[in-house]
């Protein structure tokens, strides 16, 4: 690996002082799932580790009158261990269990997954289909976001130079909403995802769809919020034909490609069975609820 | 940079470069080589060891993220007594052909039986995804799971539980 220094901020402040005195050739290390790799295969130019994992602002899962803040540097298995998540935001959960494997799972963090920002990120959709806002904070101070618009390109996120994820925040409108994630890999286990996909939706008295949230990976440069199928599902009743249009919408919204785990025909498909899948887990649960 | 740390129940010091993986100095500063390098990228699991409590590649953290804590390899499950009832199980029933893969499944196994003894074979296989073996199927290693489960569930074990 490459030789560089290491030094884990007590503070935010600490750790943006350092990264703004050290300019590219500081990282910032949360989990080290991707960073280390990356640093064992590219040289780069990397000289300093900046270790946030352990700073306490960034760290835990909060639930005030406002909704539900998670610290960037939560773990997936912390996610999945919280009773907040397990009671009201189980898709996410869902989501987070598809991540690598326990040990990696035991490393990786959320904010760090969102960082990496890669097209089938599976902590995206079912983060995005909560209509939740990213945190972020330089020295000039902070700034918020939909977590949609955090994602730029592939490998590439909205942070400016000296700015780091400080947290994600889910409103408490979408707590309890229901809402379900499905990924599909080519194996059970530590697979990246052809495409993943998450929904949530409420309904009505009436059996009609309100707020709808698709939210579909690896079928775009970025996680990829299916806006036009929200559109035409809102208002809708919850029919199986209902279902079966928004699913050709969906297809028409994404943007698969060709590579060596899945054409873009097949990823096509994929989607448009996913998205029929989620949506009526999301109306199965809602009906339950 | 000087990283301390209790291996194995023992307090352990040695001084590393800052970017030297938890594997390495385990296995390269430590001397302590049941940890293996397989893959080095975080796939494979044989590098797995416990921290606190918790399952870690240790070729995806830094020693430096270690420091002052408590870490277990797979040459800290045998005593005095005997090997863990895991190890037993894996010999008894032949888990293992090349065994490369050993340390690392043993050490998931083992965070998993010591926070659900009574787990389900769904639950391994959850529990395993991330410890590839490339010679035996995983049926025998998941049987031996089982059975070892059976044994850390019972109220005997508990009641003589030194590990």
């Amino acid at each position: 690996m490459r030789p560089f220094e290491y030094i884990a901020p007590s503070s935010a402040e600490e750790a943006l002082a350092l990264l703004a005195e050290n300019g590219e050739t500081a990282r910032l290390l949360a989990g080290g799932t991707d960073l280390v790799v990356d640093l064992k295969h590219n040289a780069g130019n990397t000289n300093l580790l900046i270790d946030v994992s352990g700073i306490p602002q960034f760290r835990g899962i909060e639930e005030t009158s406002k909704g539900v803040r998670l610290g960037s540097m939560t773990t997936f298995s912390e996610i999945m261990a919280s009773s907040i998540f397990q009671e009201k935001m189980p898709a996410v959960i869902d989501g987070a269990h598809t991540v690598g494997a326990v040990q990696t799972r035991n490393l990786g963090t959320i904010g760090g997954n969102f960082v990496t920002c890669v097209p089938s990120a599976d902590s995206a959709p079912s983060i995005m289909v909560l209509d939740a806002t990213v945190k972020l904070t330089g020295l000039a101070g902070s700034r918020e976001m939909p977590v949609a618009d955090f994602f730029v390109g592939p490998r590439k996120t909205a942070l400016k130079p000296g700015e780091l994820l400080e947290s994600i925040f889910i409103p408490k409108a979408s707590l309890g909403k229901p809402s379900a994630f499905l990924k599909h890999g080519l194996r059970k286990g530590q697979a990246l995802a052809l495409v993943n996909g998450a929904a949530a939706l409420w309904l009505d008295k009436d059996g009609k769809i309100l707020e709808p949230r698709l939210a579909l990976g690896a079928v775009a440069p970025v996680p990829l919020r299916a806006v036009k199928t929200e559109v035409f599902l809102a208002g809708k009743s919850a029919t199986d034909d209902v279902i079966n249009e928004a699913a050709e919408l969906a297809v028409s919204e994404s943007r698969p490609i060709d590579d060596f785990r899945a054409s873009a025909n097949y990823r096509r498909q994929i989607i448009k069975v996913f998205t029929q899948r989620v949506l009526k887990e999301s109306i199965r649960i809602a009906r339950e609820s | 940079m000087l990283v301390e740390l209790t291996v194995n129940g023992e307090w352990k010091s040695a001084d590393c470069p800052p970017e030297t993986t938890l594997l390495k100095f385990l296995r390269e500063h430590l001397m302590l080589t049941g940890a293996k390098l397989g893959c080095d990228v975080g796939d494979c699991g044989t590098c797995t060891v416990i921290v606190d409590g918790e399952s870690y590649n240790s070729c995806l953290m830094l020693a430096a993220r270690a420091a002052g804590r408590d870490v277990t390899t797979i040459e800290g499950l045998a005593d005095s007594q005997g090997v863990h009832p895991i190890q037993e199980a894996f010999e008894e029933l032949g888990s293992l052909q090349c065994g490369f893969c050993g340390p690392g499944m043993i050490m998931s196994a083992k965070n998993l039986l010591d926070k659900n003894p009574t787990a389900s074979r769904h639950e391994i296989k959850d529990a395993l995804s991330g410890n590839l073996c490339r010679c035996t199927g995983y049926t025998k290693i998941i049987e031996a799971i089982e059975g070892a489960g059976r044994i850390m569930s019972s109220d005997k074990y508990s009641q003589s539980n030194t590990f």
